[in-house]
């Protein structure tokens, strides 16, 4: 224990004296036009969601055709494993399909990295089930609840959810979850976007937050759960927009209490579709005041990455949420770093 | 004596064949070769459905592209330009690391164990440790790599860098060469080193000239082996850390690309399953293709390696 104490100080106190040392440079270098084409030089490590990881890769592919002298490497491990390393001070930017957690924030705290968290693209997370199973159409929060909900365990046909609340007809067939894992970004998203309002109101916070979605066997891999919904007629899951439109599944529209609504581009930008998520880049600022490359990668994503978000196949932010991440990021490059900046879209 | 001198007649040879067979004809003995040959024709059309299927898989990456373009590509977050060739220059790396750390440390091991080691309760722990570390799962292999070489010597090795993937995948891989090594060098024949000694010659000497060429093509084929799956192993990687969306460099010394971010090839097969399926699963088995093309080259060196060893040796 001593040990490590010592070297999360010691990590805290180079982190404090980079910051102060770079505290005055990092000022001047912020009112630089960083898109001309100076010769930048530096690495850039980006880890963290593989959701997020083929966005960042194509702004990167792009940045570095401009810049050559920057090295840029992306890595995708997930977002919970992104956040460890992000925190430790290994990497410069870290990818998240999900907002940090709190005891993520402790870390980052125990390591000395201080972070802005800057919104880059949505996502719909998509419901999906076969696509013989034309039997369900719509789901609401009562039925999703009914269906995964904590108390659900023993939910084992789609009409079992009646049980436990859910007020649309669905049919007396095996219910077949492929779905993905707690420790992916995936499955907190939706805990945070369908579940867990209605387990709060229901259990209270803590027991709801305890156990949040029913117990299963969660796949590690996205195409796994494509071929697991697809090889039974009466499955039930959820992944990212890109894995759903691209597959042949079909997607289950969503009420959230304004009627379904199918998940697509369109719903997701208008903000109709109630399962968008926001798919985040956490930049640490030390490193960010500290390298001119660095703040121009980041800049440059900012600028240009709407039309990265579409090859990606995700969905462009609203442009007040754009804006908003512009802000916080000009902030940052003006050097008023005095706590962490956030700006939550949605 | 006369019995012994006289040709054997036909109906003797039937006599004898009928005795062995216990009568009628050989059925149990049809019956195994049988089941023999079922089960060589299973192992067999297992592999060509493997070959048939990944070569199937990467039909559709070839005639969008050409094999060149797919070859000179690198990490992308786009399919269209998403290639192998730093994943072949990762492998590459970690096979020169194979190659210098494994391959001396290996042999020299195998002969100390062979040829100078007493026959005591050490020599034989020494030996059952090695064989269970050959059997030891590549994940932790890859742990040790993580604690080691990312974690303890990180300073150094530049954390997830070549260094660190090439040092974990020389120590996968030294227990196999140690034990084909010392295998190698047990199926010496003695009155080859007797021969020796009886010629004045020294321990070191017999070694040298006797002992090391008789093994040579024993060794070598163990070693490439060893090479083979060096080659292949992605979970280590996977753990120490590879790039696997986007890997740039401007270039550098060959310190700098060592201490570096890497990629290698089976990761590149592994990223490519994990992205959504209908872009990207051609290309993972496009680069499985490309691994197995590798894999069977460094197979083929080695055979004929083997074989020039073998024929110097007669």
């Amino acid at each position: 224990m001593t040990r490590t104490h010592g070297i999360k100080w010691a990590v805290a106190g180079v982190a404090a004296l980079s910051l102060l040392a770079t505290a005055c440079g990092g000022s001047d270098s912020a009112t630089d036009d960083t898109t001309g084409g100076k010769d930048l030089k530096g690495t850039i490590f980006v880890t963290g969601s593989s959701t997020v990881e083929p966005i960042s890769s194509l702004v990167g592919e792009s940045f570095n055709g401009e810049n050559s002298g920057v090295d840029i490497t992306v890595e995708g491990p997930g977002t919970g494993d992104g956040f460890k390393k992000f925190c430790a001070g290994e990497a410069d930017v870290a990818n998240a399909s999900r907002t940090i957690k709190d005891e993520e924030k402790e870390l980052c705290a125990s390591g000395g990295v201080e972070f802005v968290e800057l919104a880059v693209a949505n996502d719909a997370l998509s419901v999906i089930t076969n696509s013989k199973n034309t039997a369900v159409k719509c789901l609401n929060f009562a039925d999703l609840y009914g269906l995964m909900g904590p108390e659900s365990d023993n939910v084992s046909t789609w009409a079992g959810a009646k049980e436990l609340g859910a007020t649309t007809e669905l049919p007396d067939a095996p219910f077949k979850i492929f779905a993905p894992g707690q420790e992916s970004g995936t499955y907190d998203s939706f805990w945070e976007l369908a579940i867990k309002k209605t387990a709060e109101e229901k259990l209270g916070k803590e027991k709801a937050e305890e156990k949040k979605l029913r117990t299963f066997g969660g796949l590690a891999d996205d195409n796994e759960i494509i071929r697991g919904i697809q090889s039974s007629d009466t499955s039930f899951g959820w992944v990212g927009f890109a894995f759903a439109d691209q597959a042949d599944v079909a997607k289950i529209e969503v009420d959230g209490g304004e009627g379904c609504v199918e998940p697509s581009a369109a719903t997701v930008a208008d903000g109709t579709y109630p399962l968008a998520r926001t798919l985040y880049i956490y930049v640490n600022k030390a490193k960010a005041q500290k390298s001119e490359a660095l703040q121009a990668f980041v800049s440059y994503y900012l600028e240009n990455g709407a039309e990265f978000v579409e090859e990606a196949d995700y969905v462009q932010l609203p442009e007040a949420d754009a804006t908003a991440a512009t802000e916080a990021w000009e902030q940052v490059l003006a050097g008023d770093g005095a706590e962490a900046t956030t700006t939550t879209a949605g | 004596m006369a019995s012994i001198l006289t040709p054997p007649s036909e109906a003797v040879d039937r006599e004898v064949a009928a005795a062995i067979s216990g009568g009628g004809r050989d059925a149990r003995g049809l019956a195994f070769q049988t089941l023999l040959l079922l089960a060589m024709l299973m192992a067999l059309g297992v592999l060509v459905w493997l070959l048939y299927s990944v070569i199937d898989g990467a039909l559709p990456v070839f005639s969008e592209r050409s094999l060149g373009d797919f070859l000179q590509g690198k990490l992308s977050g786009s399919p269209a330009r998403f290639g192998v060739a730093q994943g072949i220059i990762g492998s590459f790396w970690i096979l020169v690391f194979v190659a210098v750390f494994s391959f001396p440390l290996g042999v020299a091991s195998a002969i100390y164990l062979e040829e100078y080691a007493a026959d005591n309760r050490f020599s034989r722990l020494v030996n059952v440790l090695v064989r269970n570390l050959a059997g030891v799962p590549a994940v932790v292999y890859g742990l040790l790599g993580l604690f080691l070489f990312k974690g303890l010597l990180g300073g150094l090795t530049g954390g997830s860098s070549l260094i660190s993937a090439g040092l974990t995948m020389a120590i996968l891989v030294l227990p196999v060469v140690i034990i084909t090594s010392a295998e190698a060098i047990r199926a010496v024949p003695q009155p080859l080193r007797e021969g020796g000694y009886g010629l004045g010659a020294t321990r070191w000497e017999v070694i040298k000239t006797q002992v090391l060429p008789y093994a040579a093509p024993g060794i070598l084929t163990g070693t490439v082996l060893s090479f083979a799956r060096a080659l292949g192993e992605a979970a280590p990687l996977l753990i120490i850390g590879t790039a696997t969306g986007l890997l740039t460099a401007s270039g550098g010394s060959v310190m700098e690309t060592l201490r570096g971010k890497y990629t290698a090839m089976p990761m590149l097969v592994y990223v490519a399953t994990k992205r959504p399926a209908e872009k990207w699963l051609p290309l993972a088995s496009a680069a499985a293709l490309v691994l197995l093309v590798v894999l069977l080259v460094a197979n083929t060196a080695a055979i004929l390696a083997r074989n020039h060893f073998e024929k110097r040796r007669s």
